[in-house]
């Protein structure tokens, strides 16, 4: 590695600009940085042989970067890169810069250094090297927070594929998701909790009370009255409690309307009094009518919740 | 992608082990506590909705997710119960020391603001970085779905009596 050499770049001053066919990245760094067109009124000025030593100490760290991409355009003083870019035009090397496009191709590489590089080295295989971003060349920061965005854009690939509907490319809309998902998967484990606590009790009452089929029904039933009664009476008070209380039974309150035209549109014939559970639709669904004090009749509808996952 | 879950291990026990856990649960619930008048319903479904959390907590491995252990440890001291956690070598990474972090102010606002809600959701996350909070809830979510998957088909089970 010609690195050492780099240091002193306007030591030598051989012009090597046109001799090898085939020369490595070395090579060509060692030219450019020891040609004779590197104009003399660069090298009047202070900060170019300075930044011209910075941008080979970044070239240095960058040697140990495990990001292996190139570099050697001084950061970001004007003077140098139009040193450079005059440097190139007058001497006729060996790889192709446009030169009637002066100022773009300057500008280019002021703006983004990877399209500079990749302007100035048309060498197709060239020994992947180290390279720093503009502005961030050689701050040890700036690299610990790259390795961390990327650390979090692989947990974020990863948590891409475990949420549903994961196909979104921007990241803030696929954050969005994650955290609507767990919002969702905490509120399935609630509902099913609380629905949990109906089927227990169906269980228990059949275990402790030796239960026939009949036997289940009647108590069922009676449950359903007893229901009737409680809501009824805490609807008088407060309506929340009342569907609270509803929740806790896995009940909910709706109009007469709309449970009729529900019970209509999946079984045409029902008893609006007996709870029904052969509905084709959704078979877990039940009935019951309360009238409620206002005259205006509220009907409970019982689910067994169906919120699975698509 | 197959090379961050190398470096990241975020598998789940299988089903069985999570049902097993919340079916011990719901059984202790029952001996403790017999049918309860219909107005306590309330207090009925919290402790059984704790009790599904705690078991999930314990089916996916205890003290030894970040998550898992500040849920027991919620849990524990609603109870007045202490958690005994077993004394492990916490392995230092530099990532954790997050002081000089805090000058840097490179770090996408997008992304931490997203953390910030995040970390209101996940339990425990609230002393996480951003990278670590994403692997617990990757971790979190998987559990999840495995316990609601188990209260799903406990669910369907007995409703079809």
């Amino acid at each position: 590695m010609n690195s050492s050499s780099l240091l002193t770049p306007s030591s030598s001053s051989s012009p090597h600009l046109q001799s090898p066919a085939t020369f490595d990245h070395d090579d060509f760094l060692h030219q450019i940085f020891s040609s004779t067109p590197w104009p003399s009124s660069v090298l009047d000025d202070a900060p170019p042989p300075t930044s011209d030593c910075a941008a080979v100490t970044g070239f240095h760290h960058h040697d140990a970067d495990s990001r292996n991409q190139i570099t050697m355009i001084p950061l970001s003083h004007n003077v140098t890169n139009d040193a450079l870019f005059h440097g190139f035009s007058s001497g006729s090397l060996p790889f192709h810069l446009p030169q009637g496009s002066g100022s773009q191709t300057q500008t280019q590489s002021q703006a983004t250094a990877s399209t500079t590089t990749g302007g100035t080295t048309a060498q197709p295989q060239t020994k992947p090297k180290v390279r720093a971003r503009r502005g961030q060349a050689t701050d040890p920061h700036s690299i610990a927070e790259r390795l961390r965005r990327e650390r979090i854009a692989e947990r974020m690939k990863s948590l891409q594929e475990l949420v549903p509907n994961g196909n979104k490319t921007d990241k803030a809309s696929m954050l969005d998701e994650i955290i609507d998902y767990v919002k969702f998967l905490q509120l399935q484990v609630k509902v099913l909790s609380m629905s949990r606590l109906g089927g227990a009790a169906s269980v228990s009452s059949q275990i402790s009370e030796d239960a026939g089929g009949s036997h289940e029904n009647t108590s069922s039933s009676g449950e359903a009255k007893m229901t009737e009664h409680q809501v009824a009476k805490l609807m008088e008070e407060d309506m929340g409690s009342a569907m609270q209380y509803l929740q806790g039974k896995g009940l909910c309150l709706m109009p007469i309307s709309l449970a009729t035209t529900i019970s209509t549109a999946t079984c045409p014939s029902r008893n609006p009094f007996v709870k029904d559970t052969g509905v084709p639709l959704s078979p877990n669904l039940s009935t019951t009518t309360v009238a409620n004090g206002n005259g205006s009749s509220l009907v409970t509808v019982k689910d067994a919740p169906s919120v699975s996952k698509p | 992608m197959a090379s961050a879950d190398k470096l990241i291990n975020t598998d789940v026990p299988e089903k069985d082990v999570f049902a097993l856990h919340f079916l011990q649960s719901l059984s202790n619930l029952k001996t403790q506590n017999p049918l309860n008048s219909p107005a306590k319903s309330i207090d009925r479904v919290r402790k059984i909705k704790k009790a599904a959390y705690v078991s999930m907590a314990r089916a996916a491995g205890g003290t030894s997710r970040l998550w898992s252990r500040a849920l027991l440890r919620r849990a524990a001291k609603d109870d007045n119960k202490s958690v005994r956690f077993s004394r492990r070598k916490r392995k230092v990474t530099w990532k954790i020391s997050s002081k000089r972090r805090k000058s840097n102010n490179q770090r996408a606002p997008v992304v931490e603001e997203a953390a910030e809600r995040l970390r209101n959701l996940v339990p425990g996350g609230g002393g996480m970085e951003t990278s670590k909070l994403m692997e617990e809830t990757a971790h979190y979510i998987k559990c999840l779905s495995m316990q609601v998957k188990v209260m799903q088909c406990l669910v369907d089970g007995l409703s079809q009596k």
